[in-house]
């Protein structure tokens, strides 16, 4: 009896504009969730990306034979980062490395080579250690005088305040579109029952239960949201997906922004919006028939 | 009775319909006979007053019981109700689906019932595309199909011709047979003379009994 009581709720006229919102919503829904599970990952990238490394420099000393002294103050700022707890890995930027980094400035060539350029460490920290750094930068000091200590605490910070007000943005506006999709659900289905105010009363006369009545219209709600959701959030998917695949080809789709292709894993989450749509059709529908038939009598 | 704020529509209306019983409900148009039937159908709640169905007091009944009361209750509205995007065949089927009766059981029936109505040939009809008078045989034949306890019908040969409405008659006539309390409101002389059933007239929101007579 379920199934042939499905068919007594019609296809209202009129319906295909609200199941296209409903399906234009959802998609926005699934691009801000999408959009926000990425901001989420780049700044926690940018953090740990800084925060695992520590960089000393040796400046070009004042005076004296300026390679050796270098390379001596080289070898002491290694000494004190490897006997440090908490610092992995040391090692000195080579002479390629150092050109490769200034190149795009000062360009290729016998020039570059014989310009007096800093020195450069990268020390790896080992993840979860806590290093004190400024009892770091004071021995470095002591055992290389032209020593100088870069934590990137300064970039960190705000690097962090940028990451913090991506994520409370994305956040945000995730939020602003749930809630707006959220009514719009609602708003939609409440309509529909609007139209169908005659069938709902006709039902209660004729001895149906209000409960009986609320699945047959629920249904019919919830599985048309269901359809409308699905649409929308499958587009945004796609989208996501085919980002994910131009990048995977090596061609970036936007240039020097982090990667804005999800996950599967986090793909899977964009289920959650024809999820919750579909949920919340379900409830209004059930809620708003309940409260019609009580009105009648 | 009132509806609102309004002027009392019925007052110290006083009846009891026996079991079985065969009874007209007559009154000038806006007498209140629409009325007393909503309030028997429990289709509205009566402003003040008694009224028992079926032995329920309805002033003391659970609403949880209503729906169960509602169903022994076969109702020909004025205004009909049917629903529009069923077919005449669906709309009719209504009552047995809810009594959570299978197509298979009842398909016969139901086609049966409409030939009787003489709309054998317009089954799979929707009431748009019908008559009024169809329409009004259709809302009939809903209110008879699942052999309610109590058939209340409301002008329920306004549409139809002499004899068609003799038909009708001979319909409830059966039904009231099998042991259905029928109460009709109408207008229709023919219809009241045709049988010995007892006559109930609404004058000035009070019940005057006319005629107290055996079935047609
Ligand atoms: N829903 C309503 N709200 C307010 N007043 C109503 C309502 N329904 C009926 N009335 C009033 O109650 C009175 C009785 O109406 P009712 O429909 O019961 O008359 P009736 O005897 O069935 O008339 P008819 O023969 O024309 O069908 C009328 O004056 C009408 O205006
Ligand atoms: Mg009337």
């Amino acid at each position: 009896m379920t199934r042939s009581f499905g068919r007594l709720v019609p296809r209202e006229k009129g319906a295909a504009p609200l199941d296209l919102v409903i399906a234009v919503m959802a998609f926005l829904a699934a691009l801000a969730l999408g959009a926000s599970m990425l901001a989420a990952r780049a700044s926690e990238g940018w953090r740990a990306g800084l925060a695992d490394h520590v960089t000393v420099q040796i400046l070009v000393p004042e005076q004296g034979d300026v390679n050796t002294v270098m390379a001596n103050e080289v070898e002491a700022a290694l000494v004190v980062l490897r006997a440090t707890p908490g610092i992995g890995h040391a090692a000195p930027l080579s002479d390629k490395e150092m050109q490769a980094l200034v190149e795009p400035w000062l360009g290729k060539g016998a020039l570059v080579a014989d310009l007096p350029l800093p020195r450069l460490i990268d020390g790896s920290i080992v993840p979860g250690a806590a290093v004190d750094m400024s009892s770091l930068a004071a021995r470095l000091k002591q055992a290389a005088p032209d020593a100088e200590l870069d934590d990137h605490s300064h970039w960190i910070a705000r690097l962090s305040t940028l990451a913090d007000s991506i994520q409370w943005s994305a956040l945000g506006v995730l939020v602003l579109i749930a809630i707006a999709t959220a009514s719009t659900v609602a708003f939609a289905t409440r309509a529909g029952l609007e139209a169908q105010h005659e069938m709902v009363a006709l039902l209660h006369q004729m001895g149906a239960h209000a409960l009986f009545i609320a699945r047959a219209f629920e249904r019919h709600y919830a599985l048309a949201t269901l359809g409308a959701s699905l649409a929308g959030a499958s587009i945004a998917a796609t989208l996501f997906a085919l980002a994910g695949g131009l990048e995977f080809a090596g061609i970036e789709p936007v240039p020097f922004l982090p990667p804005i292709a999800l996950k599967l894993s986090e793909l899977a989450w964009l289920v959650a919006v024809p999820i919750v749509a579909t949920a919340i059709a379900w409830i209004t529908a059930r809620l708003s028939v309940l409260a019609a038939v009580r009105e009648i009598y | 009775m009132r509806y609102g704020a309004g002027p009392e529509v019925l007052r110290d209306v006083t009846f009891v319909l026996e079991s079985g019983s065969f009874t007209f409900l007559t009154g000038l148009s806006g007498a209140g006979k629409t009325t007393l039937l909503k309030l028997i159908y429990l289709g509205e709640p009566p402003s003040r007053g008694l009224i028992t169905l079926f032995g329920h007091d309805m002033a003391t009944a659970r609403r949880g019981d209503f729906p169960a009361i509602r169903r022994r209750i076969g109702v020909v509205f004025q205004d009909f109700r049917l629903l529009p995007h069923l077919s005449a065949f669906d709309n009719v089927a209504l009552p047995l689906k809810l009594a959570g009766r299978h197509e298979g059981d009842y398909e016969h029936d139901v086609e049966e019932l409409l030939s009787w109505v003489g709309l054998g040939d317009r089954m799979h009809a929707k009431p748009a595309t019908l008559s009024g008078g169809e329409q009004q045989r259709i809302a009939i034949a809903r209110a008879v199909v699942a052999r309610p306890d109590l058939l209340i019908a409301d002008e329920p040969t306004g549409n139809v011709d002499a004899e068609i409405g003799g038909r009708l008659i001979r319909l409830f006539g059966e039904l009231n047979r099998l042991g259905t309390t029928v109460l009709i409101a109408t207008h229709d002389r023919a219809l009241i003379e045709s049988g010995r059933a007892k006559e109930m007239r609404l004058v000035d929101g009070r019940l005057v009994e006319l005629r107290s007579a055996g079935r047609p």
